[in-house]
């Protein structure tokens, strides 16, 4: 359907000037609030920090932006904290009157460039403002997980929770940085602050051994659980050949994934903003329709765009 | 109590066998094998940067301490892969007896940018009496948590009462020195408990009182059965000035319990040591990563002195 969003254009805000990336959406009854993580122009050494904010659509027309919000829903962490450098990519959902969010947190590393954790804050006004629940990340590393846990999405089936999120296995050493190796995984709770991890990759690699996923996306339509991703080549990824690609998963118990890219039903567009790349799906269901976020070029650098779901899943 | 002060028990830069590094020993632990004290400790290299890598080697004591029996043959666990939380030390090294094997829990380094480090506690598992380790895996068991957001480590484990406890350090937060601008952390002591030395549980909040103020930095606890209770020793200092004021570095601390719950702090116990402590001695600006272990009936704490234990390690053994 077209692009939504452009950062580029955006005037006024210094957390946002580059990139608008990792989707997510809270509905309401008369707008639609899109949480997007953005970056402030990069400093003397070239390096970004991520600030998550929103955007509200309107409900009846979904390529009419309402507001943009003023200012991030979270500052960074403290000094030395692990999300110092950035807040991205963020996952919501109500829980109890407030808005519980979960985010990946960033920190900078000396011999890798960064490391992730999970993140978890709250909002008692309707996701305008979020406090974190501690200082520290509600998910960290472990035995089998030892770096890079991002990507969370949130859910909530059968009176359990669910986190699905990336976990990195190894870093790989190429000509100009380290590039890391993660794929899709989830943990459960009963209370979304307490996770079981099950320490299994659940999405077999289609490109290579050291395939990287991200943006597990899961929704259930009445009969099964589909999963929408994203994936890409782990060394020189930052072009149209061995860059980012949507796929897509169903399962009938949200442990055993059967994966089926094809079924995707969306690749690179003809527009500028999408022709080399599309990553970071999140679907959503509106009104009767099923609808997709998802990121273009360079993840995101150029804003994100809507598809509609035409077909049966 | 009453200690009697051996002095030095070793010298990295003395001994032949650690020829190739650049000195310190840090934190001995010891782990008992055959009627030896086989003691591991922190030893360090420089990388190609210029800056330090802790190894973790042992030397052997017969029972007393009064004689070095042997050494380590290689270093007994290798560094962590690129990008995890041991890439670049491991520092303190804890061994514990389960059953037929020993586990050791590690406390990992790795360089952060905005702050010097951060740390996690890893396990590593012996099959041959403490000579070599195998990691669990390329994690942490034991990483930051919500309210324990950076520098878990220093983990001591011991098997009491049908249950795995644990007693670690936790940061607090990092404040940035009022002239110099270098952060540095506040770190506290606290406990966790477990069915199997592997999965832990964290009783949430700090055990001792604080006898520094707030950013009084708790660091290496160690614990002991003896005499009918638990007794703990660690080390503690002032968050700033600490490397080069005597006065605001590390000394050592005590308590003790009963119900290895509630601790009952009382420095003066182990600060008797050192009444007579002389300008020049080895252990004089600073006492620190201390060790409690009975040997042959008899008590010892073992520790570093000045400069981290650069020099090496010492012990002094209660006089009864």
């Amino acid at each position: 359907m077209g692009r939504v969003f452009n950062p580029t254009e955006v005037t006024g805000r210094p957390w946002l000037k580059e990139f608008a990336q990792a989707p997510c959406t809270l509905i309401f009854d008369d707008f639609v609030r899109v949480y997007f993580s953005s970056r402030p122009h990069a400093d003397t050494n070239g390096q970004y920090v991520s600030y998550t904010g929103y955007l509200d659509l309107d409900r009846s027309n979904l390529f009419r932006i309402i507001r943009i919000a003023d200012e991030p829903i979270l500052p960074l962490g403290d000094l030395g904290m692990f999300d110092e450098f950035g807040v991205y990519p963020t996952s919501v959902m109500r829980c109890n009157g407030r808005v519980r969010a979960y985010y990946g947190g960033w920190t900078r590393c000396s011999s890798v460039p960064f490391n992730v954790a999970i993140g978890c804050a709250e909002s008692r006004d309707e996701g305008k403002t979020f406090a974190r629940l501690g200082p520290g990340p509600i998910m960290s590393y472990s035995v089998q997980e030892p770096f890079i846990l991002s990507g969370p999405k949130v859910r909530f089936f059968n009176g359990k929770w669910y986190l699905f999120y990336i976990a990195g296995s190894k870093w790989l050493v190429s000509e100009d940085r380290p590039e890391p190796v993660y794929r899709i995984r989830y943990a459960t709770s009963d209370d979304g602050l307490n996770w079981t991890k099950v320490n299994l990759d659940i999405i077999k690699p289609a490109l290579e051994a050291n395939e990287c996923q991200a943006s597990p996306d899961v929704f259930f339509d009445g009969s099964r659980y589909h999963m929408f991703f994203c994936y890409r080549y782990s060394l020189n990824y930052r072009n149209k050949e061995r860059g980012y690609r949507i796929g897509y998963a169903f399962s009938h118990d949200l442990v055993n994934w059967q994966r089926n890219d094809s079924m995707a039903g969306i690749g690179v567009g003809p527009d500028e903003w999408d022709s080399e790349m599309v990553s970071y799906p999140h679907v959503f269901e509106l009104d009767g329709a099923t609808y997709m976020l998802y990121l273009g070029n360079q993840v995101g650098r150029f804003g994100f765009g809507l598809a509609h779901l035409d077909s049966a899943l | 109590m009453k200690w009697k002060r051996l002095g030095l028990l070793f010298e990295p830069k003395k001994a032949k066998h650690f020829a190739g590094y650049e000195g310190f020993a840090q934190s001995p632990q010891v782990l008992q094998v055959d009627g030896l004290n086989r003691t591991y400790f922190s030893i360090r290299t420089k990388d190609v940067q210029g800056l330090f890598r802790s190894h973790v080697s042992y030397v052997d004591f017969d029972g007393s301490f009064s004689r070095v029996v042997g050494y380590a043959g290689k270093e007994v666990i290798s560094l962590g892969e690129l990008g995890t939380f041991d890439e670049h030390g491991i520092f303190p090294f804890s061994p514990c007896r389960v059953g037929d094997t020993v586990f050791a829990y590690t406390c990992g380094w790795s360089r952060r940018v905005s702050v010097s480090v951060e740390t996690a506690t890893g396990l590593a598992i012996s099959h041959d009496q403490g000579e070599s380790f195998e990691r669990l895996g390329n994690g942490p068991i034991m990483a930051n948590a919500l309210h324990e957001p950076f520098l878990v480590g220093d983990s001591f484990v011991r098997h009491y009462s049908g249950n795995f406890h644990m007693w670690y350090i936790f940061g607090q937060r990092w404040i940035s020195h009022p002239h110099t601008k270098v952060p540095e952390r506040v770190y506290k002591i606290a406990y966790a408990k477990s069915k199997d030395g592997i999965q832990w549980t964290r009783l949430g909040q700090t055990i001792l009182n604080d006898r520094l103020g707030v950013n009084e930095c708790q660091a290496l606890p160690s614990v002991v059965f003896w005499d009918d209770q638990y007794h703990m020793v660690f080390c503690y200092r002032d968050v700033f000035d600490f490397r080069t004021t005597r006065d605001k570095s590390y000394r050592l601390g005590y308590a003790s319990s009963r119900d290895l719950l509630t601790w009952h702090r009382d420095d003066s116990q182990v600060e008797s040591a050192f009444d007579d402590c002389q300008p020049g001695d080895w252990d004089y600006n600073m006492k620190c990563y201390p060790h409690f272990c009975v040997s042959g009936e008899r008590l010892y704490l073992l520790y570093n002195g000045n400069d981290f234990g650069r020099q090496g390690f010492g012990a002094a053994m209660l006089d009864v």
